[in-house]
């Protein structure tokens, strides 16, 4: 089956300064991969091109074999590192703007998560916490049926009791045959659900490898390589 | 999708822009007792000194309405396309010309609205009681007919409306297009936005003399008295609205569409 995700010779350049330098990357079909790398690095930069929230300078990026547009949209859920829903709103509003817009959305699915994370449906999502709020965008967003789900820091925000649930509940949501890209600092934390890491520095993938790949043949935990790699 | 992206455009503005539209109503009612209730004739200073006030509040509520519709809904087409919200905008399943032409409807019609009411305020605050409707539609037949020409015609009356959607079209198109300019600045989005906003109200100050001494400058030539090519205003407003609507349209679509560049 062909890769859900394939950048080729994937460039893109802020004035003088290159955010990511000709990646070649292919990311494979139901596997959880973790997007590691330091502030600045260019996660985010790729992330937002799969999205077509950017546009490459050079080369292209294809989801399901297509590049980012109207069609890549319905297959790719996707959790930005900020807030993008609008304080004004319920969360029951957010949950039909949801259901209104992604055909795969599936009601059941965030109500039952609403109701096991204590999320008050009529609450508007000014009203509140910062940690709350990341929580119902992360409820949104997996509760789509994608083909890929791509979450930036998905639990920076959110306090660490609260971590192994919202891990869980990406585990525990996502359709088998789908790919999660997760980009995060916090590895010691996403470790144990990875099944591929792919660390990038300076706008270059320098290693695309299984995890448990790394812990066998460097005799070390993900996140001890990783910090040995990145050493300052 | 169009649909319901106008669907939520409106429950995002109807919050705010209703019960502002709601204030000139409620002013009307007010500054219509003080007129007709001959308050200014009073001996009582401090019944003149109210009454004084309340007109004044409701020409201030005016003000604030005007004023207030255009920065909400520059407001918001800046957060929810190019700010944070623009994260869930642009990942949605829909078409980039759907979001423009959603946003421009929706702000157009409640422009349109503002209009329509303040218009609707002023002639009931100066009628006769009972005679709204007669001199609402005489003092609407009469800016028709000025900006329409003479020999009025339901022709000329329907495209002298057209005309003004366009040009309300044209000004909320100018602005969409600004801001979306403005995103290109990596720190200076607004200030860039205003700046080709003003620049490209200059250029079109300067395209207007230009086509005014053409104008001229034929009606010398040909010896001809006839101020402009065409027979009635309406014509040069409509041109000038789809002519400029297009391109700010444009502007605001490729920017959308190609030089999207959320921080």
């Amino acid at each position: 089956m062909a890769p859900i995700v394939q950048c080729m010779g994937l460039t893109k350049t802020y004035g003088g300064k290159v955010a990511l330098n000709q990646i070649n990357l292919s990311l494979e079909r139901g596997r959880i991969i973790g997007l590691l790398g330091p502030n600045g690095s260019g996660k985010t930069t790729l992330i937002k091109i799969m999205n077509g929230l950017l546009g490459p300078t050079a080369g292209a990026v294809y989801i399901n074999g297509q590049k980012p547009g109207i069609e890549t949209k319905y297959r790719v859920s996707y959790l930005p590192e900020r807030t993008y829903l609008h304080p004004g709103m319920k969360v029951i509003e957010m949950v039909q703007y949801f259901q209104d817009f992604y055909p795969d959305f599936r009601l059941d699915r965030a109500y039952d998560m609403l109701n096991r994370l204590q999320i008050p449906p009529a609450e508007r999502l000014k009203n509140l916490s910062k940690g709350t709020r990341e929580k119902v965008q992360l409820i949104l967003v997996m509760s789509r049926d994608a083909d890929l789900y791509i979450l930036d820091e998905p639990i920076a925000g959110v306090d660490p009791a609260s971590r192994d649930y919202i891990l869980h509940t990406i585990v525990s949501n996502y359709n088998r045959n789908a790919t999660i890209l997760l980009s995060t600092h916090l590895i010691s934390d996403v470790e144990n659900i990875l099944d591929e890491v792919v660390f990038i520095r300076y706008g270059n993938i320098i290693l695309q490898a299984g995890a448990e790949q790394i812990r066998r043949n460097e005799h070390k935990s993900v996140d001890r390589f990783f910090r040995e790699v990145f050493a300052c | 999708m169009l649909g319901r992206l106008m669907k939520y455009e409106w429950k995002a503005t109807w919050k705010l822009l209703l019960p502002m539209n709601m204030l000139i109503i409620v002013m009307t009612f007010l500054a219509c007792i003080t007129v007709r209730a001959d308050i200014f004739d009073s001996d009582n200073d401090m019944m003149v000194f109210g009454a004084m006030m309340i007109l004044l509040t409701y020409i201030g509520s005016m003000f604030v309405v005007c004023i207030g519709t255009a920065i909400f809904l520059i407001y918001r087409f800046y957060t929810s396309v190019y700010g944070d919200q623009g994260y869930l905008l642009h990942t949605l399943p829909v078409d980039k010309h759907h979001i423009i032409v959603a946003k421009v409807l929706v702000s157009t019609g409640w422009i349109l609205a503002g209009m329509a009411l303040m218009y609707a305020s002023v002639i009931f605050l100066f009628t006769e009681r009972g005679e709204f409707l007669a001199d609402f539609i005489d003092t609407f037949g009469g800016m028709i007919e000025y900006w329409g020409g003479a020999g009025m015609s339901g022709f000329v009356f329907l495209m002298t409306l057209v005309s003004v959607v366009f040009s309300v079209f044209a000004r909320v198109l100018k602005v969409t297009a600004c801001i979306s300019i403005g995103q290109l600045s990596p720190n200076h989005k607004l200030l860039t936005a205003f700046a080709f906003y003003y620049g490209i109200y200059f250029a079109q100050k300067i395209l207007s003399v230009f086509y005014f001494a053409l104008i001229e400058m034929v009606n010398n030539l040909m010896d001809i008295d006839r101020f402009s090519y065409f027979d009635n205003s309406w014509e040069e407003t409509l041109i000038s609205g789809i002519l400029y609507s297009v391109v700010f349209y444009l502007i605001t679509w490729y920017m959308m569409e190609k030089k999207l560049n959320l921080d």
